[in-house]
This record gives structure tokens, C-alpha cells and sequence, in this order.
């Protein structure tokens, strides 16, 4: 159980600033996970952590001790690797057992450990395999039980699902947070899949290009977007300019109720400043006009295309103004199919509604 | 479009048929009469195994087989020694000049062992400059004949396949296995120990092995700078031509004791790497690590200073070839004696090496692809024997193959002793397997997907095989043909049994030139020697993008 901080962390890869004045807290014992596309600086600020790189300037606290200057096989971490890092020329048993066979365990102690690391990643009876004799799951399980068996400070996680197909991910999605939270062991987490990271995380920091951009918990990331990067990265949103040309009954009154409702108080001739977006889950389709109500936007398109992935149906809508917006139905029924090129109403919830700055991309 | 399918696959049929021909007429039948004639007692004509007796019973011959061995795995060290460390710091390290030092390694390689003896003796020999250098400084010299000089010699002829396989090794581990092991705590060095280490062990003891078995089979080296050092080769040699009268049958026990040894260590080998080749899916590859500035000078001075070393030969030999000469000696001053000597005195040597590697190349890569395209795409259990058979060259000195050649083909039904043919077959035969193997290779990179994808927009195979698959070959069958004619060309342990008056090449006159003195004609005709292999080394890189595989 560590706590780690991060002060004011830069590191620059040959005129590209890969880390910008990094500077964050990870609490004891919680799971946090570093988000963002590829090239945000994730990984290099883990393998930062790790000893692997060394940044430019900035300091890196364990449980307030500084541990720049530690090379790596003196930080006391665990490493779980994208590739899994599984050494090939040593079986199971070998491979867990190998931090240890350093640290002066006793032979016996060893063995100990490593039957129960392996019951803990449930592997066990797998002790004399050799990894090529292991799926791509179980090589992860083994690099997890390798990292862990050593009782590091700190668990790092580069990715560790990326390269596992859809199902194995979930399951060893859930196992790695289950023994994380049994463990208690403070664990960074690397992963660009933002649904992994909802899932698996107690707090997740959204980079972008070597920048924190958000950090919360993932109820805080998803429902209160910081900005129009983040809302868009995690989760699906669709962007509408603001005011919509397709309401229905689109008088300043209306539209000024929607903003005051949602805390804003814009001039007539800034709305061209702000867009607004939506989640394709909140949008509610009836099949005739709604009811004139303070709290919902009305609106009709066509339907354009409708994609079915067996848990939802997407509906493509064409608006008025030419802008696509996607509403999701969960438990479609047969007749959706029919849709297509049919005129259907829409209602947005107010409260589904987020203003983002056009400038900034800030949500206001 | 049937027809022509049934007419291909017979075409192919006829590819393995003839495949069985060459293998049997030309390795296994003179390997069989070598086998037998050790068999055979000298005077009686009998079925003996009196030849066995003597040579392990009787010191004098036994001492033959403990100093190759000795300098087999003495070489081999050396070889190990410089190659792995010269590996390890360019392939992990930002070394200024990788690719100079990279093209020095290949030249070093590709060079002729004898002129390394040879250079090698114009610096340390009793008459040494370099010798003079340092005694005059008052450093002594040991002497360079011997056991020492032949395994200088080898040592830097043969860490070039270290270094090249451990390098590609290197190169190849995923960064993350070592990562893995430093973030369990382990140094540096125990990193290296633990993880590095045994995942390039199958490419360094694959290098050493090279190291070995080709120090064991070379002719020339020992022959030169060895003395009265007596190796298996020279006494296979000697035992067959010497002036007393020859001894065909102990010659050829030696030559079945030295395949013996070769295969032995071969198959040491296979055992002790087997079930460790790991291969690398290679996601993330190691990290190229900026050298302090305190040790970036004498890392980068080792790199070089080993290539240099490596390459002085090459440049000695050079250097003396445009000295002034008169008669056998040096005379202050530069000139192009020595060439006007070689052209005048034996330009038949020149015109024969080139006629007679041209020509086995022809044959070499026209046998080579044909035969590789049938082992990789036509498996079945007759290729794959072809392919077990082509392993034979690899372990066969060319001395002993050389010996074979003569007791195959002296007499009725098929008499070649003597001819340009005999050398240009025994050179062919040597240098098949090689082609086979790199076409095969290539073959493998060539995605079949590719071969589909034109059969299924509508080319028949005939089609196929000539727009998609050859041209794709092209490169790299070329490359071949010219690392072909690199061997072809320095071939000197089987020329030097299987050559009469006519029939000389430069590999076999710089070897007489040396024994008898003559090092300015040697020191031009190495000269021509190594402009030639220079040659072909830079169209192999400008072929192949430096890819450093192909000199393997």
C-alpha cells in the first residue's frame, strides 16, 4: 500500500514534449488509470514510474520518499507488460519464482509463494508448463502472478489486455480488478480502451498529448466530461451546433429556458460560440410529436441507416439542417428495421444536454 | 490449362530426378569411395582396418587430430571473444559507423583465410616490419608460425559469424523480457546472465559452431603459417600427394576422422540448443542506449580497433602488392612490378579463376533456385531427403571432397582428372547447398498469399511462377550468384588437390607463391582476389539493403 506523486514531471523525446509538467497523486491502494489515445504519453510516463526512462525534470514520490534516482531493479515494482514479457526459456514456476530467487527467499519460502501466486491468478497445477504451451491468457495471468508474487509498492500495467481477444479481455478484466482489490496493492493502469478503463478503474486521469486533461472517477469522467475531448473519447457523443435548427419551435424563449436550465446565461449573438452535445443513449425516439415540455428538445429527421449489434440498434437520423445524429435503442424490436427513410421524432432531455465552448472545447 | 499444369509438375519431377543425380554423382558417390578406399589396406589391396589402426594408434598422426581439435576450439574462442562483445556494443549501443563497421566484419568474412596468412606472416614473420617494430622497441614477438598464428588468423577470418548471428540476435529480443527482469530487481549483468544470455545462446553457439568446423576444414591457413604444426587437412594433404609415394587409404581414414569430428560437433550442437530456439513476435525492440561520455571512447575504440585488425591483412596485402620488387624481394619504393610479373608470368591463373567461378555460378544458381523452389513448395518426402542430402557440403572439407573427386573420377567409367571440369564440379557441388538454401529462404519470405492472389485473378501457374514469384526471387537470387562467386572465386582447399599445369588458379599461385617465397606475385594476385570479392560484396549490399544475412 503506497502512495505515489508526481511533481511537475517533463520529459522530451527529441524536440517532442512527451510529458508537460506532469503532476498528480495516486492514493494508497487504489486502482488508477492513465487513458488516452496512442502518442498521449501514457505509457511513457508509466515506464517513467518504472525506472525505464528517466524524466527531464520533476521528482517521483514513493510514500514520500523520492525515488528518482533509483534505477529500476531497486524501485520495488511490479511490471505487467502489453507482450506479456513471459521469458521463454523458463517454465511457470520458474518465471514467477525469478523476483524472488534475488531477493534472498528461502528455497522453501519460494516455493510458497509461488503455488500461491499461481492459486491467485488460478493457474495452478500449470507450475511445469513452458510458456509456449500457454494461451496468450494465461501467459498474462503468469505475468500478473510474476509481478504480484513480490509484494512490490507499486503495480504497473502496461496494457496488459490489448493483445487478448474480446472475451478473454472481460473475463481477465474482472480478475485483475478482483485481486487488486483483494491485494490492495496501488496499481497503475495503462489502457486506451476507455470501456476497460471505466470498468476496471477507482479514478482514471484522460491525457492528450503529454497533458492531463481530466482526472475523476469514471462515473465523474463520463457524465461530467471536463471538455469536448474527453466527452468525445470516452463514451460516444454527438456534437449538434447550437441553437438546433431543426427544434420545433425554435423562439428565443424556448432556447433561453434550455440554457438557464443548464446554468447558462448566453447573449443572442455568442450562441454561435457554443455547440452542444449528447450521448446516442439519452436521445428518445417516439413516433409522433411529444408533448411542448420546458425540460426536452423537440425534433424530427429522417432515418438514414440503422446498424444492429445484437445488444442495440443505432439509428442514423439526418436533422433538418443536414447534421447526423445517432440514437440508440436498447431491445430493438423487429420493426425498427423497417425505419429507414421514415420521418421519426426525437427528444433530447435537457439534463442530457452538455454546452461545450467552441473556442476551448471546454463544457460549460 | 491442364495440360500445361501436368507438363509443369512434370518439369518438376524432372527438377528432383536430375537433383538425385548431381547429389549422387557428385557427393555421395566420391564420399562412398573415400569411405571405402579408408577401408582399403595400401599395399594388398584388401579389406583392412589397418588404416584406422595407424592413425589412432600411432602419435605421430594422433597429435594431428588433438592439434585440430585444439585449434578448432581455440578459434573458435577467439572467434566467441571478439565477435559477442563487438555484437553487444553496436547492436545495443549508438556506435558512430555501424555500417563501416558492419562492411569491414562482411569483408573480413569474405576474405580468402590463406591471404590472412599470408599478410600475417609479411607482419610477424622472422622478416615481419611489424616484428622489427616492436623488437626494435624492445617488445619480443613470439613467433607467429604455428598453432598461434593459425589461430590468430582464424579468430579474426571467423568472428564475423558471431558477431553477424549474435547481432541479428540482439537485435531480435523483445525489450520487454529484459525490462520484465530489471523491474524484478535485477542488475545490469544479471539481467544479461539470466534473460539475454540464454535467448541468444541458440545464435552465439550457431556462430561458434561455424567458427569450429570451418577452422577444421580449412586448407590453406595451417598449411601456411602453420609449419611443422600438422592438422587433419594438411595431413590428408600430405598423405595423398607426398613425393614418397602416396597413401590414398590413410589419406582418406584421415578425411572420414575429420567428417567424423565435424559431425560430431554438429551434433553436439543441435543437442544442446534444441528446444531453445524461442523465436521473438518482436513487438518491442530493444532500445538503442546512449554510451556515457566516459565510456563512449573506449567502446567505440574496441569496435574499431577490432575491424581494423580484422581488415589488416586486406590492407597489407594491397600495400604490398605496390611495392617495388626485384625477383622473390621487396625494394624500398612503389611500383607495379609485381603485377606486370603476374601478367606476364601467370595470367592463365586469372583468366582460369574467373572462367571457372563464372561458370560454376551459372550452374550453381540456375541448380540452386530450381532445386529450392522444389524443397519449399513441393514438400514430400523425396525433397526432403534431397534437402538432408544438401546438408552433406556443410561439414565435408574441401580438401577431403577434393580427394574423393580424384579417386571418383581418375579412372573408367568417367575420367575428369585434370580438366577444367573436375574444379569447376567439385566447386559447383561445394557451393549448391548455399543457393538451395538461400533461395529456399527467400521463397519462404515471399508470401504464398501473393502466388494466390495471381492464380485466383485468373494466372495459370506457369504465369504465376514467371510474373509474380521469379521476379520476387530475382534480388535475392542474385544476391546468391554473387555470394556464390565469392566462394568460387577464393576456393583454394579442393583446387589445390584437383589442379594440374593448366588448370591453376589465383587461389592455388598465391598459395605455391607463398610456400616458395614469392610474396610480391602473391601480394597482386591477392590484390585482384579481394578487388573481385570487393566487387561482388557491394553489389550483394546494394542488392539486398545491407542486409547482413545474406554473407551468412
Amino acid at each position: 500500500m503506497s502512495k505515489v506523486q508526481l511533481n511537475n514531471l517533463k520529459k522530451n523525446y527529441s524536440e517532442v514534449e512527451a510529458l508537460k509538467q506532469f503532476t498528480l497523486e495516486i492514493q494508497s491502494g487504489e486502482l488508477f488509470t492513465l487513458l488516452g489515445p496512442s502518442g498521449c504519453g501514457k505509457t511513457t510516463l508509466l515506464r517513467t514510474i518504472a525506472g525505464f526512462n528517466k524524466q527531464d525534470s520533476g521528482t517521483i514520490m514513493v510514500d514520500g520518499v523520492e525515488i528518482d534516482n533509483f534505477p529500476a531493479y531497486r524501485r520495488d515494482i511490479g511490471m505487467v507488460f502489453q507482450d506479456y514479457a513471459i521469458f521463454p526459456h523458463m517454465s511457470v514456476e520458474d518465471n514467477i519464482a525469478f523476483g524472488l530467487r534475488n531477493r534472498g527467499v528461502s528455497r522453501h519460502g519460494i516455493k510458497n509463494r509461488v503455488s500461491d501466486a499461481l492459486e491467485t491468478v488460478q493457474l495452478s497445477g500449470l507450475e511445469k508448463r513452458m510458456p509456449k504451451e500457454l494461451s496468450g491468457g494465461q501467459q498474462q495471468r503468469v505475468g500478473l502472478a510474476r509481478a504480484l508474487v513480490i509484494q512490490p509498492k507499486i503495480l504497473l500495467m502496461d496494457e496488459p489486455l490489448s493483445n487478448l481477444d474480446a472475451k478473454l479481455r472481460i473475463e481477465l478484466r474482472e480478475d485483475i480488478r478482483q485481486i487488486q482489490k483483494d491485494l490492495g496493492t496501488t496499481t497503475i493502469y495503462v489502457t486506451h480502451d476507455q470501456e476497460e478503463a471505466l470498468v476496471i478503474s477507482d479514478r482514471l486521469c484522460i491525457m492528450r498529448s503529454g497533458q492531463m486533461v481530466q482526472v475523476g472517477t469514471p462515473w465523474e469522467i463520463y457524465k461530467k466530461p471536463a471538455d469536448h475531448f474527453v466527452a468525445s473519447f470516452v463514451g460516444n457523443m454527438i456534437f449538434l451546433p447550437w441553437p438546433l435548427a431543426g427544434m420545433k419551435d425554435q423562439n428565443s424563449e424556448k432556447i433561453r429556458e434550455i440554457e438557464s436550465l443548464s446554468g447558462l446565461n448566453i447573449n443572442a449573438s455568442d450562441h454561435d460560440k457554443f455547440q452542444i452535445g449528447i450521448r446516442p443513449e439519452e436521445v428518445v425516439i417516439s413516433n409522433q410529436t411529444s408533448v411542448l415540455d420546458g425540460n426536452v428538445i423537440s425534433l424530427s429527421g429522417i432515418v438514414e441507416n440503422i446498424s444492429f449489434s445484437g445488444r442495440e440498434a443505432q439509428l442514423h437520423i439526418k436533422l433538418i439542417d443536414g447534421n447526423m445524429l445517432m440514437a440508440n435503442i436498447s431491445r430493438p424490436d423487429e420493426t425498427f428495421l423497417e425505419e429507414v427513410g421514415k420521418t421519426v421524432y426525437l427528444e433530447l432531455p435537457q439534463k442530457a444536454i452538455m454546452f461545450f465552448n467552441k473556442d476551448n472545447g471546454l463544457r460549460c | 490449362m491442364k495440360l500445361l499444369q501436368k507438363s509443369l509438375n512434370n518439369i518438376w519431377n524432372f527438377v528432383i530426378l536430375f537433383a538425385f543425380v548431381i547429389v549422387g554423382l557428385l557427393l555421395i558417390y566420391p564420399l562412398y569411395n573415400i569411405f571405402l578406399s579408408s577401408f582399403i589396406h595400401n599395399e594388398t589391396d584388401s579389406l583392412t582396418l589397418k588404416n584406422y589402426i595407424d592413425i589412432l594408434g600411432r602419435s605421430y598422426y594422433r597429435k594431428a587430430i588433438y592439434n585440430s581439435i585444439f585449434v578448432g576450439f581455440s578459434s573458435m574462442a577467439g572467434a566467441l571473444l571478439i565477435g559477442v562483445p563487438l555484437a553487444f556494443f553496436t547492436s545495443r549501443f549508438n556506435i558512430k559507423g555501424k555500417s563501416v563497421i558492419s562492411t569491414l566484419a562482411i569483408l573480413a568474412l569474405v576474405s580468402p583465410p590463406f591471404i590472412g596468412a599470408y599478410a600475417w606472416i609479411t607482419m610477424l614473420g622472422s622478416n615481419g616490419w611489424l616484428r622489427h617494430g616492436f623488437e626494435s622497441l624492445g617488445i619480443p614477438m613470439p613467433t607467429i608460425y604455428g598453432p598461434l598464428g593459425i589461430i590468430i588468423v582464424f579468430s579474426l577470418k571467423l568472428y564475423p559469424f558471431v558477431y553477424l548471428l549474435t547481432s541479428s540476435a540482439l537485435s531480435n529480443i523483445n525489450s520487454s523480457l529484459e525490462d520484465a527482469a530489471e523491474s524484478l530487481g535485477y542488475r545490469p549483468f544479471s539481467k544479461f546472465i539470466h534473460v539475454t544470455l540464454p535467448l541468444i545462446l541458440p545464435a552465439i553457439s550457431t556462430g561458434a559452431l561455424l567458427a569450429f568446423v570451418l577452422s577444421l576444414a580449412d586448407f590453406g591457413t595451417p598449411s601456411i603459417i602453420g609449419r611443422n604444426f600438422r592438422v587433419l587437412s594438411t595431413l590428408a594433404y600430405n598423405l595423398f600427394t607426398s613425393e614418397m609415394g602416396g597413401n590414398p587409404g590413410l589419406a582418406s581414414t584421415v578425411s572420414i576422422i575429420l567428417i567424423l569430428v565435424s559431425l560430431f560437433f554438429v551434433y553436439t550442437q543441435r543437442i544442446i540448443i534444441r528446444n531453445k530456439d524461442f523465436g521473438s513476435d518482436m513487438l518491442n525492440p530493444p532500445e538503442i542506449k546512449k554510451l556515457s561520455r566516459l565510456t563512449t571512447i573506449p567502446v567505440h575504440f574496441l569496435c574499431y580497433f577490432i575491424v581494423f585488425l580484422s581488415s589488416l591483412p586486406s590492407l597489407v596485402v594491397i600495400y604490398n602488392s605496390f611495392r617495388k620488387t626485384s625477383g622473390p624481394v621487396f625494394r624500398p619504393g612503389f611500383g607495379l612490378d609485381s603485377y606486370r610479373r603476374v601478367i606476364n608470368d601467370v595470367p592463365e591463373a586469372i583468366f582460369n579463376s574467373f572462367v571457372f567461378s563464372i561458370s560454376a555460378v551459372i550452374l550453381i544458381v540456375l541448380f540452386g533456385t530450381l532445386i529450392g523452389y522444389v524443397v519449399t513448395r513441393k514438400p514430400s518426402i523425396l525433397t526432403g531427403t534431397l534437402d538432408s542430402l544438401l546438408m552433406i557440403p556443410y561439414i565435408v572439407p574441401g580438401v577431403v571432397l577434393g580427394l574423393g573427386f580424384i579417386v571418383s573420377f581418375n579412372s573408367n567409367p568417367i575420367v575428369l582428372t585434370g580438366t577444367a571440369i573436375i574444379i569447376i564440379l567439385v566447386i559447383f557441388i561445394r557451393r549448391l547447398p548455399y543457393s538451395v538454401r538461400s533461395s529456399a529462404s527467400i521463397l519462404k519470405q515471399i508470401n504464398i498469399g501473393l502466388e494466390e492472389a495471381a492464380i485466383s485473378l485468373g494466372a495459370g501457374p506457369a504465369k504465376t511462377f514467371l510474373k509474380v514469384t521469379l521476379p520476387l526471387m530475382l534480388p535475392g537470387v542474385f544476391a546468391g550468384a554473387m555470394m556464390a562467386f565469392i566462394t568460387a572465386i577464393n576456393e583454394l582447399s579442393s583446387s589445390i588437390i584437383l589442379y594440374v599445369g593448366g588448370t591453376v588458379t589465383m587461389p592455388v599461385r598465391i598459395y605455391l607463391s607463398v610456400l616458395d617465397g614469392e610474396f610480391g606475385t602473391a601480394a597482386s594476385l591477392s590484390t585482384i582476389l579481394l578487388a573481385a570479392t570487393g566487387v561482388a560484396v557491394y553489389t550483394i549490399i546494394r542488392i539486398t539493403d545491407s542486409d547482413e544475412g545474406a554473407f551468412l
